[in-house]
């Protein structure tokens, strides 16, 4: 494209930049960028990530089916991305891999400050061979994550929890102190390693491979950091909130690796 | 699951440590805790527990492992008196269309059910009273609130009917249009095949089976005998009774989580035991029909090197033998392996990975060392090509003066249709961002003098999943047409994208505003920012934005022109105000040698 003339720059929008600085952060612990249909099929958002069948979360209050498609739903996570990339690891015969899934997603539930119906996870996945990657190495990788995105003082911990994919599951929080203000604990992802039935799903053997699984709400990480009051603000198509930052530099110090 | 120290207190000969303390250990190596009030800690019991943590009993077990603390007694683990007795008072028939023969797990699991004679319903005794109200629920009279409380206590959801008129009870499928009336009076109509406890002589509806009990059989002041239930019903089919009649009750909640039936002989034998306590009348049978009866044990085994090599720790055999003895499991080891046999409420224990869970977070999260996988660059690049390419269109169209925009995927219209839609209005997936790219450019129009330079016009852009008959796919939306803008992305791996630093979120004003223009002479020896700060310093708060537009020389003369946009965050300005402001910003500038055009 040639530029024409020269008009002042226009703005990005907040989620793009903060997915460059979690791209170029994740890149230098290894980790590729995957997408994936935000119009899935029920085995990648549910069944093959041990859903099963009568779980609440497939109930129409919860998800959205497609008219005259049964089988199909709006993505409720960005782990479907992760199902086929392991079912591509499985196919080709690779042995390890780590990709983050930043993506939007769907969930059929009323809108407030906090919840909207659609919104943007980072989700993500290291496997390699049995006991290389560990949940200490979740621990290890979010360490770094959140003390490069939200600061040096930033500490992470872990706490039980429970999703059908993962088995342990944990809770991640992050320690965080808003410029001037007090620190705190706040909820962050849902975390744990990949249940054997999501690994033997895929095709692959949990024999031989394991690994972490990781997902989260992509705009509250922005909330925390930068203080905004209301998820719906993101996709509102309203200029006024792609301009309520001050865009203090563009780094030309680049991204990745 | 709202539970009282008091009563957790019960469970222990040792004194608990207080709330905040009990809060922790149950955050950090069991459960969140929603909120705590005084004595009372609203646990957030997990889904894959709440087969057997959605009681009191179950929290203390907990906490008897966490605090390595003794249970003074376990309930569950006192021998049960009663088994397979058959009645000649009372009969039980289940008739379930999921398993009508025996062998067949339907959706009633088991039904136990009890007759006790000649109890004297009232008031319970304040020690109940008070224990159940510390947990938000309501005292009724001495039987209905036993069966709560034991509940509570061990999970078992238990249910007492006025035995008045009843021999014999048949739990059967609701039939087409079949009505009933629940306990607070309200009439149902039950779905065709809900689960139904019926009175088998008058073929009357006693109950919703799981979800609540019917005023036919309500237990009053003049009730004599009882029949007590203790039954177990398939999880699924009860949720979706409580969902269809949006009834969702403690007892509902607790068989769709599951528990294991053999968990009723311990309801009924503990509530039998109490309502003799505190209103007294004869046990005078105990039926029970089994019809799903479990395996009776089963084990997983795990070892040593499995478990550290997934948690990424360096416990010990020790450190391991002794999580699974605080918890009260059967282990056995064999060189490096363990092989526990969970106790029959512990439906959540199958694979090894489940023991892996219980050894982490009950020697604590805390307790992994954080560890970085390692990576070597020199190796290669991580594949972001996609991302990249996608990211290079985005800059190409920042530098042409285009700001981006993210908008919702729902539309009034589209080839792809939702089944069941939030927004009624908006029921398909977009098929092209073009719609949503109108709105935004509309109002951006309407809101680009505050954030947009006076000679400067928006442009905007969006990139996003449209959704079309052939697929889905990645468009590019722009609101003026752009030269060249490419089709398709296409990868780019080696692309580096700009990083930016953003400073805090600004909240702006949802208020109209209202915008002035000023133009005016200088005098000799002022400057073109004393002259913006002059102004600035005459306007006060209301003032959101302030932009010089203009600037030329005549004869000797500078003439500046500036636009003021006024806003405030609480109301709507009216002209008026604004035109107040206008004039005290034209004084001062009088006064300081300028000449307003």
């Amino acid at each position: 494209m040639k530029p024409d003339a020269a008009p002042a720059q226009g703005r990005l929008h907040p989620i793009t930049i903060a997915v460059r600085e979690m791209a170029a952060i994740f890149g230098r612990m290894g980790f590729g960028i995957a997408y994936g249909p935000e119009l899935e099929d029920d085995w990648h958002n549910f069944t093959a990530l041990n859903v099963p069948e009568d779980h609440p979360a497939r109930d129409m209050q919860d998800t959205f089916w497609i008219k005259d498609q049964p089988g199909k739903v709006l993505r409720t996570h960005a782990t479907s991305v992760t199902m086929r990339k392991l079912e591509e690891m499985a196919k080709n015969g690779i042995a390890e891999m780590r990709w983050i899934n930043p993506g939007k997603v769907f969930r059929n539930e009323s809108t407030d400050m906090t919840h909207e119906a659609q919104f943007y996870q980072l989700d993500g996945f290291a496997v390699g061979p049995t006991g290389t990657v560990t949940l200490a190495s979740l621990k290890g990788t979010f360490d770094r994550f959140y003390r490069e995105y939200f600061g040096q003082n930033t500490r992470v911990r872990f706490r039980p929890s429970f999703f059908g994919f993962t088995e342990p599951s944990v809770e991640i929080d992050v320690w965080f102190e808003a410029p001037g203000g007090k620190g705190q604990w706040l909820e962050t992802a849902g975390a744990g390693m990949l249940h054997p039935n999501v690994i033997k799903n895929a095709g692959l053997d949990p024999e031989k491979v394991q690994g972490f699984a990781f997902g989260g709400g992509l705009e509250r990480l922005i909330m925390i950091k930068y203080g905004i009051p209301d998820i719906r603000l993101f996709h509102s198509g309203d200029i006024r909130f792609t301009y309520a930052f001050d865009q203090l530099t563009e780094n030309s110090k680049q991204g990745t690796v | 699951m709202k539970v009282s120290r008091a009563w957790l207190q019960t469970y222990f000969d040792t004194p608990l440590p207080d709330t905040q303390a009990l809060s922790d250990a149950l955050t950090f190596h069991a459960f969140e805790i929603e909120e705590t009030v005084g004595d009372m800690l609203d646990v957030k019991v997990l889904p894959n527990r709440a087969a057997d943590c959605l009681s009191h009993r179950g929290i203390a077990k907990e906490l008897s492992a966490i605090l390595n603390l003794p249970l003074k007694t376990d309930p569950l683990r006192q021998p049960l008196p009663y088994r397979d007795i058959v009645s000649p008072y009372l009969t039980v028939e289940i008739e379930d269309s999921n398993g009508f023969d025996k062998l067949t797990a339907g959706k009633c699991l088991r039904y136990m059910g009890a007759v006790v004679r000649g109890v004297k319903v009232r008031p319970s005794p304040s020690w109940l009273k008070e224990a159940l109200e510390a947990v938000g629920q309501r005292s009724v009279n001495n039987i209905v609130d036993a069966t709560n409380y034991v509940m509570l206590d061990i999970g078992q959801p238990l249910h007492a009917f006025d035995a008045k008129g009843i021999s014999s009870i048949l739990v059967r499928d609701a039939r087409e249009g079949e009505k009933m009336t629940i306990l607070s009076g309200e009439e149902y109509t039950v779905p065709k095949g809900t689960l139904l406890i019926t009175n088998a002589g008058t073929n009357e509806a006693i109950g919703i089976a799981g979800v609540k009990g019917g005023k036919a059989a309500e237990v009053t002041a003049a009730t004599a005998d009882l029949i007590i239930e203790s039954a177990n019903f398939d999880g699924t089919s009860i949720r979706r009774t409580a969902q269809v009649l949006k009834l969702s009750t403690d007892a509902s909640q607790r068989f769709q989580n599951r528990p294991s039936p053999e968990l009723c002989a311990y309801g009924i034998r503990e509530v039998l035991a109490l309502i003799q306590k505190i209103a007294g009348g004869e046990i005078a049978e105990v039926v029970d029909e089994y019809p799903a009866r479990p395996q009776e044990s089963w084990n997983v085994s795990v070892s040593l090197a499995k478990m550290n090599g997934i948690l990424g720790s360096r416990f010990t055999k020790k450190d391991v033998a002794d999580v699974f003895t605080r918890l009260g499991l059967e282990v056995r080891v064999d060189g490096d392996t363990f092989t526990v046999t969970p106790p029959f409420e512990r439906t959540d224990l199958t694979i090894p990975e489940d023991l892996v869970e219980e050894v982490g977070r009950i020697i604590g999260y805390d307790k992994l060392q954080a560890t970085e996988l390692p990576f070597d660059s020199a190796q290669g690049k991580p594949d972001q090509a996609c991302y990249r390419g996608i990211e290079k269109i985005k800059d190409e169209l920042v530098v042409r003066g285009f700001t981006e925009i993210s908008t919702q995927s729902f539309a009034r219209k589209g080839d792809v249709v939702l089944a069941n839609p939030l927004d009624k209005s908006k029921p398909a997936l977009r098929k092209s961002l073009k719609e949503n790219m109108r709105e935004a450019f509309e109002r951006a129009k309407y809101a680009a003098p505050l954030v947009l330079p006076p000679n400067q016009k928006p442009r905007l852009f969006e990139i996003g999943t449209v959704f079309t008959k052939a697929g889905e796919e990645l468009a590019i939306e722009t609101s003026e047409p752009v030269s060249d803008l490419p089709k398709k992305i296409q990868n780019d791996e080696n692309y580096e994208p700009p990083q930016y630093r953003l400073g805090a979120y600004q909240p702006f004003s949802v208020y109209p505003f209202i915008v002035r223009d000023i133009a005016l002479w200088m005098p000799a020896g002022t400057d073109d920012g004393l002259t913006k700060s002059l102004i600035q310093e005459n306007t006060g708060e209301l003032l959101m934005r302030l932009d010089q537009f203009d600037r030329f020389e005549k004869e000797g003369r500078v003439s500046l022109a500036f636009r003021l946009v006024f806003q405030s965050n609480e109301r709507s300005l009216t002209n008026e105000e604004v035109n107040g402001v206008m004039e005290r910003i034209y004084e001062a500038l009088k006064k300081a040698g300028f000449e307003v055009r």
